[in-house]
């Protein structure tokens, strides 16, 4: 493990939003703007503005990471600019009624599929699937959390087919 | 009142790390899970958090990829493990072909690139 890769947390964020310039081994240099630096692998995410509306990202291993310079500060227009290049996407906005019902359905189907499922939270707004899934509004496959990876799977499976 | 059917599990086999867990018990990341102050903690999951949606980004997206010895190879962009100890990719050109799919160590990838539009 080398020196970048033992920083902490706190360490690597004072590289976001900042153009730097990494020294990679075997000679390499890459420069971009820090999207984030993943706090597993200490790899560097940098993003750099193409001229016809693209960007290009790189990623640089953290274990092949030597040396990171900062050579300028991010504005707050910047930072707005890199924090909208991985933001999820809007979804289709549902009415309160429109959201009651999905729920009931999910629920009523997936009791007639012998899964135990509670609704919980303020208003009883999330479904809770075998006592360790939650399903959160508007219901959909990407809406279920668990950390069970296994129950996730196979309940996004069966959300999706149901849909 | 209807009995619950059980659900079937599926017995995974042990991971590269041995510990099966996906992850190495004496890596910093498991360390910090064990004590680490909340301001670093929340830290860390917004760095991993943008790390993750960049790696859903890449998905299915061409990459060039960076190996050891000035070795640069293109493919499609797979995924990652949680680990990172490999990456999978599709469609890996080669000098001895395009090999459908593949494992690229994470050790012997330098840096990878790709185009977001």
């Amino acid at each position: 493990m080398n020196d970048w890769q033992r920083k902490s947390p706190l360490d690597w964020e004072k590289y976001v939003n900042k153009m730097v310039k990494v020294a990679a081994i075997e000679k390499h240099e890459y420069e971009g703007w820090v999207l984030t630096v993943d706090p597993v692998s200490a790899s560097v995410v940098l993003a750099t503005f193409l001229e016809n509306e693209k960007v290009s990202i790189s990623v640089v291993l953290g274990h092949a990471v030597q040396e990171v310079e900062i050579l300028k500060e991010g504005d707050d227009e910047m930072k707005q600019r890199l924090s909208c290049i991985f933001a999820p996407e809007e979804g289709k906005a549902y009415s309160p009624e429109e959201l009651e019902k999905r729920k009931n359905d999910l629920k009523t189907w997936l009791e007639t599929n012998h899964i135990p499922v509670t609704e919980q939270g303020e208003s009883g707004r999330t479904l809770c699937v075998v006592g360790v899934l939650t399903i959160d509004p508007p219901y959909g496959p990407e809406e279920c959390s668990s950390s069970n990876e296994i129950i996730l799977s196979r309940i996004q499976g069966l959300i999706q087919g149901y849909l | 009142m209807p009995v619950p059917v059980p659900v079937g599990v599926l017995r995974l086999p042990r991971g590269p790390e041995g510990s099966s867990r996906g992850f190495s018990p004496t890596s910093p990341r498991f360390q910090a899970l064990l004590g680490e102050p909340a301001a670093a903690q929340g830290l860390r999951a917004a760095l991993r958090e943008r790390y993750l949606r960049g790696l859903g980004a890449a998905r299915g997206r061409p990459a060039r990829f960076c190996l050891r010895a000035g070795v640069c190879v293109e493919a499609v962009f797979g995924a990652a493990d949680v680990g990172a100890v490999a990456f999978q990719v599709d469609a890996l050109r080669t000098p001895l072909g395009v090999q459908a799919a593949a494992l690229l160590r994470c050790t012997d990838v330098l840096a990878y690139s790709f185009l977001l539009d």
